[in-house]
Parts: C-alpha cells; structure tokens; sequence
C-alpha cells in the first residue's frame, strides 16, 4: 500500500464520524417524536465502530486499512411516560411515551465526533503534505 | 541495482519506505479512534530501519501493539497527543529524506554535466 492508500484509511474515518454526527442529529431532532413506522415513540440511535482489516503478504499480520460503521443500533431504555391525557398518542391511563434522549449527552456525542472529524481531515492534510514532497524528488 | 543507483540513494528509499509505513500506520490509530477495543500499533522504527539495511531487501515491518498506553474502558487505548505528535514526526522524516534524495541526484546531475550547474 502506498501513500494513496493512507488517504483511504483516513476517508473512512470521515464519512463513519460523519455518519455518527447524522444519527446524533437524528436523535436531537427526534426528541420529541411519539409516532414512528414501528410503532411507539422514537427510539434513540446508537452507531457501531468497527476496525476494517485486510489480510497482509503473510496471512498472521493483518493490516488496519481504516474504519466503517457496522450497526446503528436502538438504545435499550424504556421510553419516559408524561402524564398528557389530551394527547391523541396517550395510553389509557393518560400518560404519553417520549424518547429516553438526553439532549445534553447527545451534545457531548456530537463534539467527540467533530473532533475526531478534524483530527482525521488534518491526517489527510498530512498525507497530501507527503505525496506533493514527493514529487519534488522528479524536480 | 541500476547505475544510477547509490548507495546514499537506496538507503533513503528504504528510509522513506519505513516513514511511509508508519505514516499509514498512524492514519489508521487515528481512523480508530472511537472503536472499541482497537489498540494502538506502531513500528520499532530504528531496528526495522537497521533490519532493512543489514538484510538488503525491506520485508514487512513488524507492527506490534503499544504498550504502556492508558486504556478508555471500551478497550481503545489510541492516545490523541501521542498520535498526533507522531505523525509530525514523521512528516518531517519523510522531508528529510526527500530533501536528501533530491540532493544526492542534483550531485549526481553534477557528476553528468561535468561539475557545471543546472
């Protein structure tokens, strides 16, 4: 692999910390949502990060060549009930379920995915830097 | 080996060859940095440089994982200041060899034209 190929490994990492900040801005913009197309109210979103590997000339090492989203999976906590008995999506009993977000968690969320998103773009830069030096070898 | 070929010049190519590598390296920590369970790898670059020049041809380096790294308790150790200081690091060593590749074949385009410049 050549220095081309590190611009890969840094491109996968911008589009899976892209993909992250897309599903926290999904559960911010969700926080309110009772009606989803499986029925209940929204659930929020979690992203799963996974190494993408490629077998090396002898097959024990095996070369990191970045890194992809694998799953984007619901959180498992149960929906928080507020007492609204005028809402049309409210149980019998009056109360109406809401998506368990906190927004301020989500906050915190959205900041590790930015800055990872320019840690990884100042890779690029990086590399760019390197290939262009390179050229200056054939001047 | 071509005629053109030194051996400053061969030297630098492996040199370059190794930065290069733990550059991609690097790229592919800092990629991980959110993946649980990732751990940092990394080159002993001095010995692979030594291994490279005693040895003649360049086999693949040997990526080992870092040790002494503060693990987050997903089980990623990846370290944002080590990683970054690293890959200035080796930006620059790269640009080191490319500035010292360059020279070796301006005194070689020296040699060809007879000591005149350019």
């Amino acid at each position: 692999m050549n220095l081309f190929g590190v611009l890969d490994i840094s491109g996968s990492a911008l589009k899976a910390e892209r993909q992250r900040a897309e599903v926290v801005a999904a559960n911010l913009a969700n926080m309110e949502t009772t009606r989803t197309p499986e029925g209940g109210p929204y659930r929020r979103k979690h992203v799963v990060f996974a190494t993408q590997e490629q077998f090396g000339r002898v097959l024990s090492d095996r070369m990191g060549t970045g890194v992809a989203i694998r799953d984007v999976v619901p959180d498992s906590a149960p929906a928080i009930k507020r007492y609204e008995p005028g809402h049309p999506d409210a149980d019998s009993e009056g109360y109406v379920s809401y998506p368990a977000i906190n927004p301020v968690e989500e906050m915190v969320d959205l900041m590790g995915a930015t800055r990872a998103y320019g840690l990884n773009a100042s890779a690029v830069t990086a590399t760019k830097q390197m290939i262009q030096q390179s050229l200056e070898i054939l001047k | 080996m071509t005629s053109l070929d030194t051996n400053t010049s061969g030297l630098l190519g492996h040199y370059l060859d190794l930065a290069a590598f733990r550059h991609r390296l690097i790229a592919n920590n800092v990629a991980n940095i959110d993946t649980p369970g990732f751990k940092a790898q990394d080159i002993d670059f001095g010995a692979e440089l030594k291994h490279a020049l005693t040895a003649g041809g360049s086999p693949e380096p040997k990526v080992n994982n870092v040790d002494g790294l503060i693990e987050r308790p997903d089980g990623n150790n990846v370290s944002l200041d080590r990683e970054s200081m690293l890959m200035a690091q080796t930006q620059l060593q790269f640009r080191v060899g490319v500035q010292l590749l360059r020279t070796e074949y301006h005194r070689l385009l020296l040699a060809i034209n007879e000591g005149r410049q350019g």
